[in-house]
């Protein structure tokens, strides 16, 4: 027998699943998050799972995620940190790329850098654009570099020289001094934790990985010591950004590489529940209560992207933020969640957001004193909340004052309290579908065939509708959303990657260098992977090249067969085809060539069926409630069902209501409803004739 | 009955922005030039069938916006727009019609439904190379400043234009690159009419009345914001580094803004006349970026469109240097053109106080060059910004772009594409001007040049004799400054570099905002 346990520790809640790796029993656990010492609140969760289960021994593994070194990097409470660059380069991180992100505002500011101007060390090593040495390091320049950091009492160093990516050797040389000069300050350097050309992006990454390093060691290490006094002995991995988990030994290395663990941890989970039903398009659809967050998955995959923006002066506004450059699952996010305020603005249209009532003084029916409508507001008055049900029934919404608010707002656009609540939640609807629609086409496929998944609060509440403007038949709910992100780290697989640049014309290609190249990338692989227990035959093998034309600064990706060395045809044949899929055309007379090589290993990437360990069955009542119905623009009684009276196999129709503590699923269309066996809700809409 | 109210025009606006940042999106992946990817140096815009803005790209150069309407309508009148065909791409780098310099290119595409034209797909973008001098204020004649593509089609429903493309390629130093660009234009506009004609069937709505529905909107919205501000008649002059022909050597340009009820303009009556060197700005420029100045401080925050524009006029005199007449050179006009945000603040200062700003160190700072390594050719063309002006209620940033939008190169793909070695690039701290909101600070950049191959070199600095001045009694930016082997340069120009030269650029430090207490 095997346990396996997922801790997510998010900005509200630390929560806990523990498995039983046979039988796919799950055990839940919530606690607040504790931010003096985030292990107390892990520790009460522990224990609360091991106590429902009985045993600490067999507990094989834990998987970790967490928004901590996101919220530091964002307070700033990170180390003093200090960089070391190459000469006249220290600016770099005041210069940025000298772009305005909003063109019409003459006001704009721009966050200030992790690292004050006197900790940024400049030093004359350099090598040129090819990597060749134009000046060798100095070790008594790197030496005096040193033991200033020293009496600064700097607690991070991080290197970023230029022309790293291309040769290495500079940064390696300079850390392994400092290592020796500066005994237990970690060092960070620029071609390790970004390796991308762009001194810019990759320094920023770099200061900022620098920043939370000691930080993230100390609470790992901690972690890890809390967990053996618990009696817990197995593996502890960490969930990172890119959906896979890496050893706790490695996060310690690059902690930049987990700020999206917890919304990668939720993607996950919503990519297994869909596998298990067969679908290969999914849409993840989150929704809390200041944003809302989608993914778009095919075959099992989610899209990644490589630029992710931190500590944005404006929230939404892209280019306010710093840069990491960091392989991420790739959220779709929009500011708008059931805190989201409404406004007409002085176009004298109703807009929703990214303004949030936060829960003080929140929408206007929590009674708090706001006045504001938000979109929970709308919820209620469009029947998709019970107003004695809200939160389990701990909170009380008051229907009076989401009317007060919603007909005030209205008024001045000639809308009345009804219509505008549905402007509202059209509004919200139409731009997360909007969003996502782009995601779908950029990459050539078509909507219908997607199946949207719905997690999060206010995800099931406005799933359906979502999934109606794109034209998606099929939503699921799966069980235990509320611990979502833990569930995906149960399925997350162990995953390293290779990948080096090596730009040339395909016409030049050297088909036996190309495949040594990929064989000894793939040993590396295997001796990673297999430290962490998985087994080398176990490893699932992927190859892609990144190609152009020359002369070209963006590249497109070209996946290839991992199996064998692809030929100069195959290679041409596959980017033009791919090139036509993005761009429309291809460029008469334009030179393939291949720039950057990707080969990674994946092992345990499987589907799980979940099944929940206590297995009491609720018995509620169905009851009525008045909801709103589109089709009819009217309100119309629907019944209300209690999701944990629902067995299996139970046949529904919509338009419905199904609601558990967390959440509610509304049903506002035409369609047929049905429990799955192993407890997922799946709405499948009525075609409707277009 | 009309579809369209509070709820379905906030929904429908937000998605015509979305597909034209889209299709903006898939320009920068398709282009081959750094000006495109690493500068920025483009704008993609969607009009309706008259020619009139709609939206356009979020990330977009001010000049831009404004002038590629008027380009469409140019196509529409030199071809007609009943001999425009599905598939056809038009294409122009017309000074006075374009953006007001040969090296940006302009490329629009009808959008047909069914047989009707909808509207035009746009897009501007600054061209790798467009032959001729290098850019260069020293520059007399337009002849000098390049290849010039009148108004042509460039795709004939589909078919490519064979003699045009290979004029083009014959007439550019880097063909391939120079081409690519335009390919990857012709697909912007491609896929932003198939993206757009693909949300009107979706959601059956009439464009022309959406347009009149968002037109208005933002019109209204605008007027309101004219209308809140005092009426009255102010005057504002700048000087600018000029050529000695011109007295004291230096450019004035002198701004007459006049707010009356909901209608603000600006005339430019008692500027410098045009001149024999390329720093002349087309009446198309100059009213972008005086209609960017009033926007921005008027209404920063309505979705920009044609709307924007109709409760503005601008005037400046025929033969002066912000209307100058045909062929006088005009390739460094953002020298001149990027002074008109500041004239206009200082013009408006008294009405309208604290939301004004001091003057920047920055208009348009440039480097180009230009040569062979090995048997290859290469060109680059890169930005500078400066400091930015103390005022609208915080200090001047520094080391920004303004007003135009062109991010930097950076130092490691400069160092890729030509032989020099960029020794430093730092924030020259303490040039800003002094004042309760300090104006912010410029950049300086050195670089050594190691190219076995001499090297043609062309450098666009401004403000070397004419610092940034102040506002409400805030101190002057330090001035630019252009040094080659320990030589200042008193003005901008074309030099040959040679292996171990070094070159040190300074911009100039923003104005400064207010007395200090």
């Amino acid at each position: 027998m095997t346990l396996r346990i997922a801790i997510d520790v998010g900005g509200t809640f630390t929560d806990g699943v523990l498995l039983d790796d046979e039988t796919g029993k799950i055990w839940l656990a919530k606690s607040l998050t504790t931010y003096v010492d985030p292990g107390n609140a892990i520790a009460t969760v522990t224990r609360e799972l091991l106590e429902q289960y009985g045993t600490a021994k067999d507990v094989s593994q834990v998987v970790h995620g967490t928004t901590l070194i996101t919220n530091s990097l964002i307070e700033r409470k990170g180390v003093k940190t200090a960089l070391v660059t190459t000469t006249g380069m220290r600016d770099a991180l005041d210069i940025r790329r000298e772009l305005r992100y909003d063109t019409y505002d003459l006001g704009l500011t721009y966050p200030k850098p992790l690292v004050d101007r006197e900790d940024r060390h400049e030093i004359s090593a350099r090598l040129g654009p090819d990597g060749s040495e134009w000046a060798a390091v100095s070790s008594d320049e790197v030496s005096a570099v040193a033991a200033k950091l020293h009496a600064d009492k700097v607690g991070a160093v991080a290197v970023c020289f230029l022309h790293s990516p291309v040769s290495s050797r500079h940064e390696e040389e300079v850390r392994s001094i400092l290592a020796e000069a500066l005994p237990g300050v970690p060092v960070s350097i620029s071609s390790e934790v970004s390796g991308s050309i762009g001194e810019y992006e990759r320094m920023s990454t770099t200061v900022a990985n620098a920043f939370v390093q000691p930080l993230v060691k100390t609470y790992l290490e901690r972690l890890r010591s809390r967990f053996t006094e618990g009696g817990i002995d197995g593996r502890l991995d960490i969930m990172v950004s890119n959906g896979a988990f890496t050893t706790a030994v490695q996060a310690g290395e690059f902690p930049i590489r987990l700020l999206e663990s917890g919304p990668a941890g939720g993607v996950l989970s919503a990519i297994n529940c869909g596998m298990l039903q067969n679908a290969d398009n999914i849409l993840a659809f989150d929704m809390g209560g200041t944003t809302a967050k989608s993914c778009v998955a095919v075959n099992g995959r989610p899209e990644i992207t490589h630029t992710f923006e931190f500590a944005r002066e404006k929230r939404f506004k892209k280019g306010s933020g710093l840069p990491a450059q960091t392989p991420s699952i790739d959220l779709i996010e929009i500011g708008a969640g059931g805190g989201s305020i409404a406004k007409i603005n002085p176009l004298g249209l109703l807009q929703v957001g990214p303004e949030s009532a936060g829960s003080e003084p929140g929408p206007a029916c929590y009674s708090l004193g706001g006045e504001n409508p938000t979109v929970t507001d709308a919820d209620l008055i469009l029947g998709h909340l019970d107003p004695d049900g809200f939160l389990g029934g701990t909170m009380k919404l008051d229907g009076s004052k989401a009317m007060q608010a919603l007909a005030k707002l209205g008024s001045s656009v000639g809308l009345d309290a009804l219509e505008t609540a549905r402007g509202i939640n059209e509004i919200v609807n139409e731009n997360m579908a909007a969003a996502a629609r782009t995601h779908i086409a950029e990459k050539g496929l078509d909507a219908r065939r997607f199946t949207l998944i719905a997690t999060g609060g206010a995800g099931p509440v406005h799933a359906v509708d979502v999934a109606r403007r794109l034209r998606i038949r099929r939503v699921l709910c799966p069980i235990a959303s509320g611990v979502g992100s833990c569930l995906g780290f149960l399925v997350a697989p162990t995953r390293a990657d290779r990948a080096w640049s090596k730009v040339e014309a395909v016409e030049n290609l050297d088909r036996e260098t190309l495949a040594a190249r990929v064989a000894a990338a793939k040993n590396e692989i295997v001796d990673e992977i297999t430290a962490t227990g998985a087994h080398a035959n176990s490893i699932n093998w992927n190859l892609c090249v990144e190609m152009r034309y020359l002369g070209q600064g963006a590249n497109v990706e070209v996946v290839l067969n991992p199996a064998v060395t692809a030929s100069k045809q195959e290679l041409t044949e596959k980017f033009l085809e791919e090139y036509t899929s993005v761009f429309g055309r291809i460029v008469p007379g334009g030179i393939p060539e291949v720039v950057t090589w990707r080969v990674w290993g994946v092992s345990g990437e499987t589907v799980r069926r979940f099944e929940l360990g206590s297995t009491s069955r609720a018995h509620g009542e169905a009851t009525r409630r008045s909801l709103y119905i589109p089709e009819k623009n009217a309100m119309e009684e629907v019944e209300v069902l209690q999701r944990a009276s629902l067995p299996p196999g139970t046949k529904l129709r919509g338009p419905c209501i199904i609601t558990e503590k967390e959440s509610s699923l509304i049903v506002s269309h035409s369609a047929d409803v049905q429990i799955l066996d192993d407890g997922t809700i799946e709405v499948v809409l009525d075609e409707v004739a277009t | 009955m009309s579809k369209l109210n509070p709820i379905a025009t906030e929904i429908l606006w937000t998605r015509l922005v979305g597909i034209v940042d889209e299709a903006a999106a898939t320009f920068v992946r398709a282009s081959f030039s750094t000006l495109v990817r690493e500068a920025n140096d483009y704008a993609v815009v969607l009009t309706d069938r008259t020619g009139r803005n709609l939206a356009q790209s979020s990330q977009s150069i001010p000049s831009f916006i404004a002038t590629l309407p008027e380009t469409v309508r140019l196509f529409s009148r030199e071809f007609g727009i009943e001999s425009m065909r599905p598939g056809d791409v038009f294409i122009t780098n017309d000074p006075w019609y374009g953006t007001g310099h040969l090296n940006d290119a302009t490329i629009v595409a009808p959008i047909f439904v069914q047989d009707d034209i909808v509207g035009f797909a746009g897009v501007v973008s600054h061209l790798p190379d467009i032959g001729g001098r290098l850019r260069n204020p020293a520059n007399r004649e337009l002849f000098e400043e390049g290849l010039q593509i009148p108004p042509l089609r460039l795709l004939h429903a589909g078919e490519e234009d064979k003699v045009l493309i290979r004029m083009i390629r014959e007439n550019v130093r880097v063909p391939d690159e120079t081409m690519g660009d335009i390919w990857a234009m012709t697909s912007c506009v491609t896929s932003l009419g198939l993206r757009l004609v693909n949300m009107l069937n979706e959601t059956e709505i009439d464009l022309d009345e959406f347009a009149n529905d968002i037109i208005g909107r933002t019109e209204v919205a605008m007027r309101d914001a004219i209308r809140a501000a005092p009426d009255g008649t102010w005057a504002y002059e700048i000087e600018n580094d000029g050529p000695a022909e011109l007295k004291g050597g230096v450019v004035v340009i002198r701004a007459t803004v006049t707010i009356s009820g909901d209608i603000v303009s600006v005339d430019y009556e008692g500027s410098s006349d045009q001149v024999n060197l390329a720093i002349n700005t087309v009446l198309n420029y100059t009213k972008a970026y005086s209609a960017y100045a009033l926007k921005s401080l008027f209404a920063p925050w309505i979705p920009n469109n044609e709307g924007a524009f109709l409760p503005i006029s601008i005037t400046a005199p025929e033969g002066s240097i912000l209307n100058p007449l045909r062929p006088a050179p005009v390739g460094a006009r953002g020298m001149i053109g990027h002074l008109l945000p500041p004239a206009i603040f200082g013009a408006l200062a008294e009405p309208l106080g604290e939301r004004t700003q001091a003057a920047p160190g920055s208009p348009s700072n440039n480097i180009q060059i230009t040569s062979l390594s090995g048997r290859k050719r290469y060109a680059i063309n890169a930005f500078l910004g400066a400091g930015q002006g103390g005022g609208a209620g915080r200090d001047g940033a520094s080391a920004v772009s303004f007003p135009s939008n062109l991010s930097n190169t950076p130092v490691e793909v400069l160092e890729n594409q030509a032989p020099i070695e960029v020794q430093s690039r730092h924030i020259l701290h303490g040039s800003g001007g002094s004042g309760r909101f300090r104006g912010g600070d410029g950049i300086g950049m050195t670089f050594k040049f190691r190219g076995e191959s001499s090297a043609m070199a062309s450098f666009m600095i401004n403000r070397i004799k004419c610092p940034a001045p102040g506002l409400f009694g805030g101190g002057q930016g330090k001035p630019a400054k252009l040094e080659i082997n320990g030589n200042a340069q008193i003005a901008s120009g074309s030099h040959v570099l040679s292996n171990g030269d070094l070159v040190i650029i300074e911009t100039g430090g923003g104005g400064g905002f207010g007395e200090v207490k």
